[in-house]
């Protein structure tokens, strides 16, 4: 067994002020990350700051802007939310792939995204809705684009004492269709051995892809033929994908396997959402 | 010296004050505190739905969630399904379709599809098998199991 203390806060600024304040100190919200990485001995926190049940990472609502979905809001609540379902299914469809159901009911979209791994289901399709990150620190509020927030395996741009407070979705949502393809070694649980989001915007398309590259990237090579040079073939564009990625070898799939699943997922996906 | 805390809730209808360790999981708790040893420890890491229980209605893998957290809530274990010696139908269904081979994945199997039914009453195929991709049988009774939610639904 672990030690360490547990403390729940009732304001925000409390529990920024003890993240900044003391050493190891963890912000703890579903804790499917957290926990299983400090069984694992990836985390070893002197304090567990428990975040969940503060109201400014309850926030969940749409308005004029888009759409602000807090830090405690969990994967479950974003894939059975109905406007997120009718007008950001793929940010729906990336959130529903994550872990079983039970993990799910615990874990947050803030939670995959800030625990960085490059595999993360819900970064791909966030990749693709420019998505803003809102952060909560010392020094007050920042946002930054999701494209800035990841900076390395497990390493974001989170500085110490911040967290984040809620992802915002900018309107207006995708014209087109959107969909997030993973592959993975079972049906379900496991992580991405390859994952990839791409988003019909009506007048051109964005692809980003996951597991491939040290944090998740937009397949810049492939939007830029179709987007810029009228590319009508599926298959020749999604061949551009390798030069936006570097890709290793790892229990879930070897560096060659990679590059082969990510061109034909990025094919499977134009074809599914530009129609070409 | 570890922390400990003190922490009221409910379980299986019951309401309960104990003191629990800080740093302890629920399911250490459940199994080791108040000895309802039906909920089952397998993989420790979330992957295998061993642990599952309802926490406020929803199914969690216990394993992943502090015994502290427990304050202020409604705890189901896989002990609180039966009525005065009586099975429940989910539970009966369970043995009459032999639902399970070793058993050992059938406490968190049935909590989490007991979860499904008060969601959904009537699932179909892949409704119950989204709601047990969380839950693995090595022993493979995935039919088994899938017709027992499903003839447990009908009565």
């Amino acid at each position: 067994m672990l030690s360490y203390e547990y403390v729940k806060c009732t304001g925000l600024s409390e529990a920024v002020d003890i993240l900044a304040k003391e050493e190891q100190a963890y912000p703890y919200a579903g804790g499917t990350d957290l926990m299983v990485g400090m069984r694992g001995g990836k985390f070893a926190p002197k304090k567990l700051v428990d975040i969940k049940t503060l109201p400014e990472l309850n926030v969940f609502e749409e308005n004029d802007q888009g759409i602000i979905i807090g830090a405690a809001i969990t994967l479950n609540q974003i894939a059975c939310h109905d406007s997120i379902i009718k007008n950001i299914p793929i940010l729906a469809e990336g959130s529903h792939s994550v872990g079983g159901y039970t993990i799910r009911n615990r874990a947050t979209l803030a939670g995959n995204i800030c625990n960085a791994s490059p595999a993360a289901d819900t970064a791909a399709p966030l990749y693709t809705l420019d998505a803003l990150i809102n952060i909560v620190g010392p020094d007050g509020n920042r946002s930054l684009p999701v494209e800035e927030f990841f900076t390395g395996p497990g390493q974001t741009a989170l500085k110490n004492g911040e967290l984040v407070q809620s992802i915002f979705i900018p309107r207006p949502f995708p014209a087109g269709k959107g969909v997030y393809i993973k592959a993975s070694r079972t049906g379900s649980v496991d992580l991405a051995t390859v994952g990839v989001a791409v988003q019909n915007w009506g007048e051109h398309v964005k692809i980003a892809v996951g597991a491939v590259a040290a944090t998740p990237v937009r397949a810049f090579s492939v939007e830029k033929a179709i987007n810029e040079k009228g590319e009508k073939s599926s298959a020749e564009a999604a061949k551009l994908v390798n030069n936006d990625i570097a890709p290793i070898t790892d229990i879930r799939g070897s560096r060659e396997y990679r590059y082969h699943m990510v061109e034909v997922l990025v094919r499977r996906g134009l074809e599914q959402t530009m129609g070409v | 010296m570890r922390d400990k805390k003190i922490i009221k809730f409910t379980v299986n209808g019951n309401s309960e004050e104990r003191e629990a360790v800080v740093g302890e999981t629920l399911l250490k708790f459940i199994r080791d505190e108040l000895n309802l040893t039906g909920t089952k420890s397998g993989c420790e890491i979330g992957e295998c739905g061993a642990c599952t229980v309802l926490l406020d209605g929803k199914p969690v893998n216990s394993c992943l969630v502090l015994a502290v957290e427990l304050d202020g809530k409604d705890l189901l274990t896989i002990e609180g399904l039966s009525k005065n010696g009586e099975l429940d139908r989910l539970q009966q269904a369970f043995i009459d379709h032999a639902a399970f081979q070793c058993g050992y994945c059938t406490p968190g199997m049935i909590m989490a599809a007991r979860s499904l039914l008060e969601r959904n009453a009537n699932p179909n195929d892949d409704e119950i098998n989204e709601a047990l991709s969380g839950n693995l049988c090595r022993c493979g009774a995935y039919q088994e199991i899938r017709d027992a939610v499903k003839d447990s639904a009908k009565k």
